[in-house]
């Protein structure tokens, strides 16, 4: 069965690396379902999170290992939605004057709200997983989107762990 | 986003090697940086983005020596040929746009076959990447999925560093290409401080497993002692860690049947008694149909390339597998393995013997031999000793095997006349046989051939090439000339893209589309080329032929006409199981 798979890359803050990585997706013809990039708490270290769909666990191992060849890599984990709290944001771009009804389907919701309100738009933001964030979609749909962008998910493993504890050896600073 | 990290990220020795006291320029810290490195012999070829390095390197010619080859591919299978006999990196050095793509192929070749080299290409200024400016190539997006690592300097207070990582990184862990492009702003601008080399001994990112778990070597032990029929590969990794020694203790005590893949060959010396021959789709067919005898297989610094395994779900159902090898991500990439080793195929080794039981499998081995018996009927006999028709390429080998006494570097094209020289040739020394594995690159030869003959002056190397191979390359013969190497080259000459041909034959239903060529005189263009010839079609002129081309102090180019149509056999037929290896 195809399930989703978190793949977590911890890398050295160098230009270039997105290519490297991402062509070890294509080369073997698999889609990335989500992107994000940011900077971890430790100073000079990025993090990559990647959701790929798979039906096999191997497959994804296979790519696991070779993304951890890439040199600036540091570390790379690769996990089932059980191991991890995970989220996404999306923001949905309503016509105002439609808009009569759209904030009373808001209080339904707790992780939804208005960020942006003018005599012509409303601009609502929906955190939340790909399912919640669909079917918040669904809802508002008979109001008419004229706008929609989701994010990639960004995930934290449910352990103890960060990258100062996968690799003590180094001397960690902080990113601020 | 610039590299901020590097510093942190990147332990240094705390020795600055070579001092100046006035600011040098990138160049100059070019040149500097390679001979801190040890760097004796660049292969290369000058242009305009590369003009200040070349310039640098006008004033340090006493101490690197450059060599000037025909097109930049030749400069990247030089370098890979020099690599491979000395193990240390080979160096291109580029220019930008043409010449660094020129340098593709053999930096592919190079990632396949896990080859140390360090490519130093040229860029357009830094201020203007990415404006389509003369001769700029986004090198490092061509070369990002064949390099081990690459890296644009663009400022040159940070080639010295730069360059001591892509040293450390191309030679260290499983070896491979790295490329740095130095864009020409930076070579020309002087430092802003002192010159200071400091070797680079380790990356916190980049940390190649060297000696394996204790945990994983005790399993390993454990089923090659309870194996009845064990059977080992060697592989590239062997040779590449040098341990060859090693290697043989370990057959020595644990008995075990040990044959080499196409990249492994001379690791151990074709008369031990435990060799058992060549593994692949034209290796021997004892070694290929034995695979699924045997009840462990041990695969030994090798990747269980298709060409070894066949069909892969009909690989080996009986085996066990333990995987050795320096690159994790090899570890289950084809063949499951029971009992995963990651480390240096020599310490790995040396973990081994002591905990390996000392036994004989004779029957076992004797199964080979049986299986060696209706080969040479079938097939070897008259590839070697044939008595009539046409100069056949397996007797060439032979006599050349017996005339060096399987001591010299044998470097290979692609194609038939390479599975007769890697079948054919009796290997006894180490590093006896370069050739393009992975990538199987046409015109990899000659250059291979010069860069070995540059690493290993001494010893004899003879570069076997097809007819279809020498033209891809052939203008090195210029570089051969210029630079006086002599090298041996003996193009076997069938008229033909022999293996393609063959192929067509079984497979095609002789259906020769376009594999037949009309050959320019070879000897005529080598004496062009100043390099002496000899044109050889009978069988008689054989032995004297070869002696003259042993006895050259000179490169020579010896062409022999040999059999149009010949077949090399056996072969498991693409997508078969091993155990459907072909006779005939």
């Amino acid at each position: 069965m195809e399930k989703l798979y978190t793949i977590c890359i911890f890398t050295e803050n160098t230009l270039g690396l997105l290519n490297r990585i991402s062509g070890i997706f294509t080369r073997r013809r698999i889609n990335i379902e989500s992107l994000s990039v940011s900077e971890t708490e430790r100073k000079g270290v990025s993090r990559f999170t990647i959701v790929i769909k798979s039906d096999e666990r191997e497959r994804v191992e296979k790519i696991v290992r070779q993304i951890r060849k890439i040199i600036e890599v540091l570390a790379v984990f690769g996990y089932e939605d059980h191991d991890l709290t995970y989220n996404e944001l999306a923001f949905f771009k309503v016509d105002a004057e439609k808009s009569a009804g759209v904030k009373e389907l808001l209080e339904g919701y707790k992780r939804a709200k208005v960020l942006f309100e003018d005599q012509r738009i409303l601009i609502i933001e929906k955190a939340g997983t790909e399912e919640e964030i669909y079917a918040f979609f669904s809802r508002l749909k008979p109001f008419g989107i004229l706008e929609f962008v989701r994010s990639g998910r960004i995930a934290l493993p449910n352990n103890e762990k960060g990258l100062a504890q996968y690799l003590p050896e180094v001397d960690w600073e902080y990113y601020m | 986003m610039k590299n901020l990290s590097s510093d942190i990220l990147t332990e240094k020795e705390e020795q600055p090697a070579m001092e100046s006291a006035t600011p040098i320029s990138g160049s100059e810290a070019v040149i500097r940086s390679l001979i801190e490195e040890g760097v004796e012999t660049i292969f290369g070829y000058p242009g305009g983005a590369i003009m200040p390095v070349y310039d640098a390197l006008y004033h340090f010619q006493e101490k690197i020596h450059h060599i000037l080859v025909r097109h930049e591919q030749g400069a990247a299978h030089a370098a890979q040929g020099y690599a491979r006999i000395t193990g240390k990196p080979g160096v291109c050095l580029v220019t930008s746009g043409p010449g660094a793509t020129n340098l593709v192929t053999g930096i592919t070749d190079a990632m396949m076959d896990s080859t140390p080299m360090v490519c130093i290409t040229g860029q357009v200024f830094a201020n203007l990447l990415g404006t389509d400016a003369f001769q700029e190539a986004d090198v490092i997006g061509i070369t990002a999925p064949i390099t081990k690592w690459s890296y644009q300097i663009t400022d040159a207070d940070e080639i010295p560093e730069i360059l001591s990582k892509a040293f450390y990184i191309a030679c260290t862990g499983r070896p491979g290409p790295v490329l740095i492009d130095i864009t020409k702003n930076a070579q020309t601008a002087l430092m802003t401080r002192e010159f200071a080399y400091a070797k680079c001994t380790k990356i916190v990112s980049y940390r190649p497993r060297m000696q394996p778990k204790a945990d994983q070597v005790e399993a390993a032990a454990r089923l090659i002692n309870e194996a009845r029929k064990p059977y080992l590969f060697v592989g590239h990794g062997v040779l590449i860690s040098k341990a060859e020694e090693e290697l043989k203790a370990f057959v020595d005590k644990t008995g075990i049947p040990a044959a080499c893949t196409l990249l492994g060959l001379s690791a151990i010396p074709a008369d031990h008694p435990l060799y058992v021959g060549m593994l692949g789709m034209h290796g021997n067919y004892s070694t290929n149909r034995l695979i699924n005898e045997a009840d462990l297989i041990i695969g030994l610094g090798m990747r269980f390339d298709d060409r070894v395994t066949g069909k892969v779900t009909d690989f080996a159902p009986h085996a066990k597998v333990i995987h050795i090898d320096i690159d994790p991500s090899e570890i289950n990439k084809i063949i499951p393995a029971d009992a995963p080793v990651v480390g240096d195929a020599k310490e790995a080794l040396k973990a081994l013997l002591p905990l390996v039981e000392q036994r004989r499998h004779d029957s076992w081995l004797a199964e080979f031999k049986e299986l060696d018996k209706q080969e040479y009927e079938k097939v070897i006999k008259d590839d070697l000793y044939p008595e009539e028709g046409q100069i056949k390429m397996g007797e060439v080998i032979r006599r050349l095997s017996e005339k060096t006494s399987g001591k010299a570097a044998i470097v290979a094209d692609v194609g038939q006349h390479q599975m007769e020289a890697a079948r054919y040739y009796r290997f006894s020394q180490t590093d006896g046989y370069i050739t393009s594995g992975g990538s199987g690159t046409m015109g990899f030869a000659l250059p291979a051939a010069f860069g070995a003959k540059v690493g290993s002056p001494e010893r004899e190397v003879v570069a076997i090439i097809g007819d279809g191979c020498f033209q891809m390359t052939l203008q090195e013969l210029g570089t051969i000339w210029q630079s006086e190497l002599p090298v041996k080259i003996i193009v076997l000459n069938n008229n033909y893209l022999g293996m393609v041909r063959q192929w067509q034959q079984l497979f095609f239903d002789r259906r020769y589309s376009f594999v037949e060529l009309k050959n320019p005189d070879f000897i005529t263009i080598a004496k062009g080329f100043g390099i002496d010839g000899m044109r050889i079609c009978e069988r008689e002129d054989l032995d004297s032929a070869l002696d003259t081309l042993l006895e050259s102090d000179k490169a020579f180019l010896l062409e022999i006409l040999v059999e149009k149509e010949l077949n090399v056999f056996p072969m498991v037929p693409a997508g078969a199981s091993v155990s459907a290896i072909r006779l005939e």
